[in-house]
Formats: structure tokens, C-alpha cells, sequence
């Protein structure tokens, strides 16, 4: 038998599929069940999907790599619970492509932000985060509010994340930029539309303070109020057992 | 360079460049209002300089059949200083980002300068640019050595170093602009990441020809290290990575998996990467330059073969234990910490096994700085791993995680694991490559070797104190059961641990800039006492005795 | 028949457990077979040598 794999050795590709039979099992094993994970997670019926505001909220908060300080996974214990709020549930980021749960806490975890404090707030904590929390050392983003939202190319990103499982429609996906201005735009014709497609909970507000314009802190702002809000799921009681610690 | 290709490879070489310059092309076309854009120009330009390159040295007379008596060694050349160019420069900014933390102001008002695009500035120049490119030249080394066969071709070296490089540059760039994906370690996007698994999959193929080649009948087992390296970092990279541009004029791409699964495969790519880029590669380069620098044979050699498939094996579960207490179900975290804490028996054979080798060369180690930093790499491997399996142990992860712990113990790997075998293997192989007896200063390489472990020592004890006080101060209640402190207040209690991490980090730059210097100044003494004393020895394929170490 | 999460877990957990022992004896007998002693020896002691040149045969 032995002879039998000396002689596999010798021949590098033995070698090579030694290697790839030993690396991916361990990863195939641990990684599967959780495509199956549906059955068993809490259901969350009255979850929306992100408006393209706050998509392009999201996207922004991505490229600044707000994930690298923030995380957005409360855990199951109980001073995270009670510093941030009910612990995260999986249900919750079901529509995140990627994830943002993060590794890192430099600021405070975000996943219960939304509407914790107001608009104005955010707005000035962007522009520079020491005018409202002095020992702050959050970078300022003050370019975020003089930085037009680009919005041509938004039904092409519910397309995308429509390939990749999340329940846009048409509609959704046709409506997309005049959506995005809208739901900044309260006294818009557009704002309309938003409520329409996404619900009445859906905040339309001029994030940024101002109407017309529709900025880059718009879409930001938009997110965060939306952080933790997307399904109440989290603040009912939970029957799921596995995952309690 | 070019006068080492063949005809047929130059033609090849003007093919590639000649592709890559079209792609480039329909990039920047494509993207005109998009950063793919500017990224296809650059492509399109490195395309066209490299093209130029090739066809001023065209007519240059082709190699000497006399080149396949020696190893082909340029490329691993290249590669060093390569990794020496990413050392400087991802460490400056790494530091640069630690003082940001300390004093926020310092972003000039620009999206670029903000702490969260300069740190994957930081961590893929670190990652990539210095280790993988040092895994790269070290591997070309030691699989031609391991196997006493030269490189098959003179082509496909450069288009893994050339290409790799790119990559590098296309994903550090990327980051300045706001291209990410938002993957830890993973962030470039979809077209970079397409563009490295053509440079990887070249890789595997050059190592595969090579060690095909070779004379012995066994495979050496730091090739059985280089090789899960290639093989599992190919595997992750393509997992993790799958997404759904946007259109194909756009960077921006949505990621196949959200959530739990997403979660999951992130960490199961982003522990396996430290697993086998920042593990198994390096284990590889230890497996070679420290028996040849001490002049011994590895201790054990089953040992190292035991500990590669433990290695191999343990690591691929323990990924999970990133996600201790979150929303992934709690077997799946329970299986991770098991893992996690076996491998520390793999972990310790292996840094055992290298501390034994070095029994009976303990004067060597006294007296040589390249072998210390070998012998401190493989205590920080130890101390490290150990740190590693302690903190994925369910209770010590619910302190340790999220806060700076945790970049305590990713530096006691990275700064006292990763760059010390590398400088170590550095400083072994540039005398041996440019033909002198030593580096141009012994004291420099003394210097650095101080001013790498101070560097370290200062960095680590600075985390671990801010990042235990940081978790401490979470979770400390006060006498009427209510959170005693708020976050700002940890926060403020950082601030001194923030300078002092970021004044250890420029102990440790300093040392890098040694040490580029130090390797910069060899290569010049060599090329001119080459150009003195014997002006064409290649051109008459005269065989210079390599001149090694361990006397 | 469809796939549930619960056999795909019993799965995981009995079969990983299998092949994490079957696997470890294969690379324990590996490493410790007599025959297997000399290339390793050989091996160890072969990159020691300072022959800078590649084979041609």
C-alpha cells in the first residue's frame, strides 16, 4: 500500500490532489449546511429590501471602509445587548451582498443605528465627527455633502442584485434613479413612488437638509437611518434554539 | 533582461503585451466614467512601456545554450526587490494609518487620506506586495534548488512576477479611488481578481513543469509547503470572490453570497489565507533557508511532513471561530474553536521542529543577525499560533474579539512571524544570488534585526494592553448593574496605546528602510565589482561557484 | 429526495469526525513507515549540499 503511495508522491500531481482533497473538505463540510441554513432561521415576513438610496448609501459606506472600524453583528451577549440592542438575527442581513458584519470595533458597533439619533446629527458628525463627539477619531467626510449622488447606473445595481437573490421588481429596477431622488426629494412628484414600491415605513426625507440636491450624504444618511431597521424580526422573541448560546 | 529570453519567447512576450494592451484598451473605453477606466489605462500603458522594452531588445543575440547549466535566478531577483519596494512602502503607510487613529485631523479634507482607503492600502501591500512577492522569488529559488532542475522557460517567471505585480498595483490604486469589495483581505474587484487567477494558474503550471523536472525522486517538503500555498490560496480566491458586476463597464460587483453564508465564506477565505498564504508559504521558506543558513538538517523531517498535512488539514475548519456569539449557528462556531485549538499541536511541532534545528548552531545564532531573525520568526511562530488557538476559544473570544487584541495578535504573526523569515530568507538568499560573501554591512542587518524586535515588542504590548482594556471596559458593569463605561470612554483610554503602537510601527519601518538599503547597496557592489573583474562571464557560460553560507 | 439541514449537518458532524481520524493515521503510518526513512534522511541532508547547479541528464 505504501509502495502505492510512494510512487503517488512521486508523481506531483498525487500531490496536488492530496492537496486539494485535504484543504476543501474541511471547508466543503463546514460551509454547506449553511445553503441549507433557510430551514431553520427565524422568518422574517415583513423584511424589505434596500431602497436604491440606501443601496447607494451602502455602496458608499463600502468604498470608505466604514467596515474596518465599524462592525454591524451585535452578539448574543448581554453588555452587547444592552450597549447596542437586540442581538443581530441571520434573517437580518439575508439581502446583504456582501455582509458587513466587520471584525473591528475603533467606533462603536452600527448595526441598531438607524434612527437613533437624527438627520442633522449625521449630516454634522460627517462633516466632522470632533464638532459632535470631541474625542472622536472618526475621519471627516465633509466631501460627501458637496459630492453629487450618481445615479444613472442604479437600475443596473438592482439588476445585479437581483442575479444574485435579492426580490427586485421591474418596477423597482425601472424606477431606480427617479426612486433615489425622490426619497430625498420629499415634496417631490418622485416621492411617491417610493412609498408606492417600498412601503409606508419608508423614511423620504431630505437627508442632507437640503431638497433639491441630491448628495452623496443623502444616500448615506439614508442608509444608516435604515441600519437594523429593515425587519423587526430582531426585537420579537426568538424561537430559533440553536442559536441561543 | 530581455537578452535571456528566447527568440520564441520574445514573440510570446509581444503577444501578451499585446493582449493585455487591447484589454486595457476596451477597459478604458468601457469605463470611461468609471475608476475601470482609469485602471484600463494604466493596464493599457504598463502594456505599452513592456512592449517597447521587448522591442528595443528584440535583436539582442539570443541566450547561450550554457544558461541551462546554471539556475535561472533574475526573476528571483526581481522578486526581492520587489518585496523590498511593497515592504517600505505598505509599512509606511500602515504606519501613517496608526497615526491617524491617534491624530484624525490629518486627511487634509481628501476621501482619499481617510483612515478606511489607506488601510487596504496597508494590508494588500503588506499581504501581497512584500509576502507575496517574496513567496514568489523564494519559491522560484528553492523549487529549482530542491529539485536541481532549472525554470522551464525564461517566459512565464516574468509574466508571474510581471502579472502579480500588476495585480498589486491595480488593487492598491483601487483602494485610493474607492474600488473595494468590502472582503476583508479580498477587497480587490472582480476584474483584478479575474486577472490573478490567469497569473496564479501560470504560477501552478511553471511549479508543476518545474517540479517535473526535477532529478531527485522525492519532493522536498518545503515544495509540499509552496504548493498547498498556490493550490488553497487559488481555491479561496475563486470562492470567495465570486460576484456579479454591475455591467462590464463598471468596477463595482455584488458578491454571490449575503449574510450568514457570506459571513461564513469570507472568514473561511480570510483565516485560510493567513493558513496558507501567511502560514504554509512561509513555513516552506523556513523549511529551506534555515537548515541551509545554519548548515543542519531540519530536526525532524517527519515532523514537518506530519505537521504540513495537520496544517493543511486543521486549518480549512477553523475559520468559523471569527464568528464566536453572531448570527451563525452555534455548531458550526463550536467545530471552529475545536479546530482552532487542535491546530496548536501542528503548529507547535513545526515551530519545535525549527527551534531543534537550530540545536547545536546556538553560536551561529549569536553571532549571526540572518539566522536570528529566523530563530525569532520561528518563537513568534510558536507564540503566535498559541495566541491564536487561546482566542478562538469561545469565552476568551467574547473579550478578545472586535477589539485591538486582535491586531495585537495579527502583528505578533505578521511583523514577528512573516517579515522576520522573510528578512531573514532575504538577507540569506541576495548574497548568494548577486555572487558575494556577505551583505554589504553586517551592522546594518544587526541594526535592523534590533530595530525589527523592538519595533514588534513595542506594537504588541501596546495592543494587547489597548485591547484588553478595551474589551474589560465593555463589559464592566457599575454596582447598579448598568454599563459602567461609555464607548467614548474606551475610546479616550486608547489614545496613549495608539502612539505608542504607531511609534513601534516606525521602529519597524526604519528597520525595512535598513534594509532596502542595505540590499540596494549589494546589488551595487556586485554589479561593479562584476563589471571589474570578469566583464562577460555569462556571455562564455563560465560557472561562477556560488559562494554559502554556514561557514 | 430533498436536502435537508438537518442531514447535511448529521452528516458534517459524523463523517468530518471519520475522516479526521482515518486521515491521520494515513499520514502517521506515512511518515513513520521504515521504508519511507531513507528519502527522507536523504532529503533532509540533500539541500545542505552546495552543488549550484542544475541537473542535466
Amino acid at each position: 500500500m505504501f509502495g502505492f503511495h510512494y510512487r503517488l508522491e512521486r508523481k506531483t500531481i498525487g500531490m496536488v490532489l492530496g492537496i486539494i482533497g485535504v484543504a476543501s473538505i474541511g471547508g466543503i463540510v463546514e460551509i454547506a449546511p449553511l445553503f441549507t441554513i433557510h430551514q431553520t432561521v427565524e422568518a422574517a415576513p415583513d423584511m424589505r429590501v434596500y431602497t436604491p438610496l440606501e443601496l447607494a448609501g451602502r455602496n458608499i459606506y463600502i468604498r470608505e471602509g466604514c467596515y474596518a472600524c465599524h462592525s454591524q453583528m451585535i452578539r448574543t451577549l448581554r453588555d452587547e445587548v444592552e450597549r447596542y440592542g437586540p442581538y443581530s438575527l441571520a434573517v437580518e442581513s439575508k439581502y446583504d451582498h456582501p455582509m458587513l458584519w466587520g471584525s473591528k470595533r475603533t467606533g462603536p458597533d452600527l448595526a441598531r443605528l438607524g434612527e437613533k439619533y437624527s438627520d442633522d446629527w449625521h449630516v454634522a458628525h460627517m462633516i466632522n465627527p470632533r464638532d459632535v463627539v470631541p474625542e472622536s477619531v472618526m475621519p471627516a467626510y465633509a466631501f460627501l455633502a458637496r459630492t453629487e449622488l450618481r445615479t444613472d447606473d442604479l437600475g443596473k445595481h438592482l439588476k445585479a442584485q437581483r442575479a444574485v437573490g435579492v426580490p427586485y421588481t421591474d418596477a423597482m429596477i425601472a424606477n431606480a434613479p427617479a426612486d433615489a431622488y425622490g426619497q430625498a426629494s420629499p415634496d417631490s412628484p418622485a416621492a411617491e413612488g417610493v412609498v408606492e414600491r417600498y412601503g409606508k415605513a419608508t423614511m423620504v426625507r431630505a437627508f442632507d437638509g437640503k431638497p433639491n440636491d441630491l448628495t452623496e450624504m443623502d444616500a448615506l444618511v439614508a442608509y444608516l437611518q435604515i441600519l437594523g431597521r429593515l425587519t423587526d424580526a430582531a426585537h420579537k422573541p426568538v424561537a430559533s434554539a440553536e442559536k441561543q448560546p | 533582461m530581455i537578452g535571456e529570453l528566447t527568440k520564441s519567447e520574445r514573440q510570446g512576450a509581444l503577444l501578451i503585451l499585446l493582449a493585455l494592451a487591447v484589454t486595457g484598451l476596451a477597459m478604458a473605453v468601457g469605463g470611461s466614467n468609471d475608476p475601470l477606466g482609469t485602471h484600463g489605462t494604466l493596464v493599457m500603458v504598463v502594456a505599452i512601456v513592456g512592449t517597447f522594452a521587448v522591442i528595443t531588445g528584440y535583436y539582442a543575440p539570443e541566450p547561450p545554450e550554457s544558461r541551462l547549466d546554471s539556475y535561472y535566478d533574475t526573476p528571483t531577483k526581481f522578486g526581492i526587490v520587489a518585496a523590498m519596494v511593497w515592504a517600505v512602502i505598505a509599512m509606511a503607510v500602515g504606519d501613517w494609518v496608526a497615526w491617524l487613529l491617534a491624530f484624525p485631523e490629518w486627511t487634509f479634507d481628501a476621501a482619499w487620506a481617510s483612515f478606511g482607503r489607506l488601510r487596504p492600502v496597508h494590508t494588500s501591500g503588506v499581504i501581497f506586495g512584500f509576502g507575496g512577492n517574496a513567496l514568489i522569488a523564494t519559491s522560484f529559488y528553492v523549487m529549482q534548488r530542491t529539485s536541481r532542475a532549472r525554470l522551464p522557460d525564461q517566459l512565464s517567471p516574468w509574466f508571474v512576477l510581471f502579472g502579480y505585480n500588476l495585480f498589486c498595483v491595480i488593487a492598491a490604486t483601487g483602494y485610493l479611488m474607492g474600488v473595494t469589495q468590502s472582503k476583508e483581505y479580498a477587497e480587490p474587484e472582480w476584474y483584478a481578481d479575474i486577472w490573478l487567477v490567469i497569473v496564479w494558474v501560470t504560477y501552478f503550471v511553471l511549479y508543476l513543469r518545474t517540479l517535473n523536472r526535477r532529478k531527485e525522486p522525492h519532493i522536498y517538503v518545503s515544495n509540499w509547503y509552496y504548493m498547498a500555498f498556490i493550490l488553497v490560496v487559488a481555491m479561496l480566491h475563486i470562492v470567495n470572490n465570486l460576484a456579479v458586476p454591475i455591467s462590464w463597464g463598471s468596477a463595482k460587483s455584488y458578491s454571490l453570497f449575503a449574510g450568514v453564508q457570506d459571513a461564513m465564506t469570507e472568514w473561511w477565505y480570510g483565516h485560510n489565507a493567513v493558513a496558507f498564504f501567511l502560514t504554509s508559504g512561509f513555513l516552506g521558506m523556513m523549511y529551506y533557508y534555515m537548515p541551509k543558513r545554519a548548515g543542519r538538517p531540519i530536526y525532524s523531517y517527519r515532523m514537518s511532513i506530519i505537521s504540513f498535512w495537520g496544517i493543511t488539514f486543521f486549518y480549512m475548519w477553523a475559520g468559523s471561530h471569527h464568528l464566536h456569539y453572531t448570527a451563525l449557528p452555534q455548531w458550526v462556531q463550536s467545530l471552529g474553536m475545536t479546530f482552532s485549538v487542535m491546530l496548536l499541536v501542528p503548529s507547535w511541532v513545526s515551530a519545535g521542529n525549527a527551534l531543534m534545528t537550530l540545536n547545536g548552531a546556538w553560536h551561529k545564532v549569536r553571532d549571526d543577525a540572518v539566522l536570528r531573525f529566523m530563530m525569532v520568526a520561528a518563537v513568534f511562530y510558536g507564540l503566535s499560533t498559541f495566541e491564536g488557538s487561546f482566542m478562538a476559544i469561545r469565552p476568551v473570544n467574547a473579550l478578545s474579539h472586535y477589539t485591538d487584541w486582535t491586531v495585537g495578535h495579527v502583528h505578533a504573526g505578521a511583523l514577528g512571524w512573516v517579515a522576520m523569515i522573510t528578512f531573514g530568507a532575504i538577507y540569506a538568499s541576495v548574497p548568494w544570488l548577486w555572487k558575494r560573501d556577505g551583505m554589504y554591512s553586517a551592522k546594518l542587518v544587526e541594526a535592523h534585526f534590533w530595530l525589527s524586535l523592538a519595533g514588534t515588542i513595542i506594537y504588541v504590548f501596546a495592543m494587547w494592553n489597548s485591547g484588553i482594556i478595551q474589551g474589560l471596559m465593555w463589559r464592566t458593569y457599575n454596582e447598579s448593574g448598568t454599563l459602567a463605561y461609555s464607548f467614548v470612554d474606551s475610546l479616550i483610554a486608547m489614545h496613549p496605546y495608539y502612539i505608542a503602537r504607531a511609534i513601534g510601527g516606525v521602529f519597524f519601518l526604519l528597520g525595512a528602510i535598513i534594509g532596502f538599503y542595505n540590499i540596494w547597496m549589494t546589488i551595487r557592489t556586485a554589479s561593479q565589482a562584476q563589471s571589474q573583474a570578469e566583464p562577460d562571464y555569462s556571455a562564455v557560460g563560465i560557472e561562477i561557484p556560488a559562494v554559502q553560507p554556514g561557514r | 429526495m430533498t436536502i435537508t439541514h438537518d442531514l447535511l449537518v448529521w452528516f458534517s458532524k459524523s463523517f468530518g469526525l471519520f475522516y479526521l481520524i482515518g486521515l491521520s493515521l494515513i499520514v502517521l503510518a506515512y511518515a513513520y513507515w521504515p521504508a519511507n526513512q531513507k528519502p527522507f534522511e536523504h532529503a533532509a541532508n540533500a539541500i545542505l549540499d552546495d552543488d549550484d547547479k542544475p541537473y542535466r541528464g
